[in-house]
């Protein structure tokens, strides 16, 4: 664990000249960021520059070729394998296709998604805690319902419930409005507030133009693995560049 | 209930019942799930591995019961009949077997007399018509000298081979290499059986590692969302473990049925031949054949899951 530093919030997220190659191409370049608790900030940049894998270095799906990646106060980088599941439950991590179970209930892929990740949470604690977290995103009569009878925004929204039900430091997500329309597009960033507004730091990648330009939150932006703008929140302009990209 | 101390169990009994109830549901539930939906995709294994564990079986209990063989041979390899002239005398005879009883290679010696010899030649079947044939007894009395080692029966042939007392025409029962002989045979017999069921099990454990990587695949979003949501790496890749071990034990209690029937069968029908082939292989000894072939079968299913899952799953 990092020492915390006198008069400052530890960020929850911090990368220190992390690069990331594939072969010999470089899908990260000595990047530089870090996120504290309760921001909310979007990751947008072409297809290709690098957001994903930035995700994946946060969750330790892959490891930096060099450079230091902490995570509420772990080293991702270079973490032990038997380690990465302490990781894992401090991170909560959306999808754009939802990555829901067909074959269990919203109630029960929220439930499951807290109990394999702790074998000493019971039934009863998982219903109350998973029933909790689909009130919260605004699906607490739908707790029963198969993912098939829910609308994509619903499914994203359950989608959400599990990755915060157990109240993670920092919550990912991965293009989470990609499939749906607008409207619920907007629905969902929405959640994202109030998510951040508990705590949570909240980091999007999106290609969505509208709603990184109309939130006015912190954008980060990725053009061939590097880390080319940091535009803090409310200063993000109309971004018309991000469109033609 | 001001004052009153309220005496409450340990929570930790509970927290184990959640945990033990969370394992059976997500560790063995979960297999027993996966398994019976790719049952069609596990057939192979299935069938691959009943053949290697019954071969397996059958071929422990025939290199039991070669082993037992090789020992009486070996046994009767070492027992050195030594041959008596029908006019040697008596104090020849004692000098022969004192000297051959005082020799550290031997372990025993035993005088046996024609008569005793034609009583022994009666038991053997076809001699008792030789014996009848003759007026007189054709068989020599003789020291039966039971050497300790195998390896000193030739060395013990050699020093009583010129003796006085001893037959000059027929010596001694020592056939230089027949043991030797009876060993290499068994030998390879062995290393053939040994081969075949190498490949067998390689077959077996290649099929298996297919049937896994088919369950990874079609489980692939259900990994991915316990390696998410932070679940520890032996409850992710525990399932997959648990159902190579089912298909493992199934396997090996097929093999297990049909290697103790196929014995039990045997000693049914033939009892008296069964022994003379397959000496020391008893309902006992065909039990634990078949307990081995289960738990073979457990560790075939289960090794083969986990080299799949080094190979296949992702961390």
């Amino acid at each position: 664990m990092r020492p915390v530093l006198n008069g400052h919030v530890r960020p929850i997220v911090e990368f220190t000249g992390v690069t990331r190659l594939y072969g010999s191409r470089r899908a990260l370049d000595e990047v530089h960021l870090s996120l504290r608790p309760g921001e909310l900030a979007f990751l947008v940049g072409p297809s290709g520059a690098g957001k994903t894998t930035l995700l994946k270095l946060i969750n330790r799906e892959i490891r930096p070729s060099s450079g230091e990646v902490w995570v509420a106060g772990i080293a991702a980088h270079r973490i032990k394998p038997s380690r990465v599941a302490e990781l894992r439950r401090k991170v909560g991590v959306v999808f754009q296709d939802y990555k829901l179970l067909p074959r269990l209930t919203a109630i029960e892929n929220v439930a499951y998604g807290l109990q394999v990740g702790d074998l000493r949470i019971s039934d009863e604690e998982a219903r109350d805690r998973s029933l909790d977290a689909l009130e919260a995103v605004g699906l607490g009569d739908r707790g029963d319902a198969y993912p098939h009878q829910l609308s994509g925004g619903q499914q994203q929204r359950v989608a959400i419930a599990r990755a915060v039900v157990t109240q993670p430091s920092l919550l990912i997500a991965d293009e989470p409005t990609g499939n749906l329309d607008v409207d619920t597009a907007w629905e969902i960033m929405d959640l994202f507030e109030d998510i951040a507004a508990w705590g949570t730091a909240v980091l999007v990648a999106t290609h969505n133009v509208e709603i990184v330009t109309r939130l006015q939150r912190r954008v980060l932006t990725l053009v061939h693995g590097r880390l080319v703008r940091d535009q803090p929140a409310g200063q993000t302009g109309r971004m018309a560049w991000l469109a033609s990209s | 209930m001001a004052g009153v101390i309220v005496k409450a169990r340990f929570p930790r009994r509970r927290i184990v019942l959640t945990v033990a109830t969370n394992l059976v549901r997500y560790l063995f539930g979960g297999a027993a799930r996966s398994w019976a939906r790719n049952a069609g995709g596990t057939a192979p294994a299935l069938g691959s591995m009943t053949l290697l564990l019954v071969m397996a079986g059958l071929a422990g209990l025939t290199g039991f019961a070669l082993h037992n063989l090789e020992q009486v041979e070996a046994g009767q390899a070492s027992l050195l009949h030594v041959y008596l002239r029908d006019d040697t005398t008596g104090a020849d005879i004692l000098v022969l077997e004192n000297r051959l009883a005082g020799d550290p290679r031997v372990a025993s010696v035993t005088y046996v007399t024609k008569a005793e010899a034609l009583q022994r030649a009666q038991r053997i079947p076809g001699l008792p018509q030789l014996a009848d044939a003759s007026d007189s007894n054709p068989f020599p009395a003789s020291l039966d000298v039971q050497v300790k080692s195998i390896d000193d029966v030739a060395a013990i042939d050699g020093s009583v081979r010129y003796d006085l007392a001893v037959d000059p025409l027929y010596p001694t029962s020592y056939d230089r290499g027949a043991y030797q002989r009876i060993r290499a045979v068994l030998l390879g017999v062995a290393v053939a059986a040994t081969a075949f069921l190498g490949l067998l099990g390689f077959v077996a454990v290649t099929v298996t590692m297919n049937s896994i990587k088919g369950a990874i695949h079609s489980r692939r979003d259900e990994i991915t969302i316990m390696q998410l949501v932070g679940a520890p790496r032996w409850m992710v890749r525990g399932p997959f473990v648990v159902e190579g071990a089912i298909t493992g034990v199934l396997a090996g209690s097929v093999a297990a049925a049909i290697t103790f029937g196929l014995t039990w069968l045997g000693m049914s029908a033939a009892a008296g031949t069964f022994t003379q082939f397959a000496p020391g292989v008893t309902v006992t000894v065909a039990g634990i054949a078949a307990a081995a072939v289960v738990l073979t079968g457990l560790a075939l299913g289960s090794g083969s899951s986990l080299i799949s899952l080094r190979r296949h799953m992702e961390t």
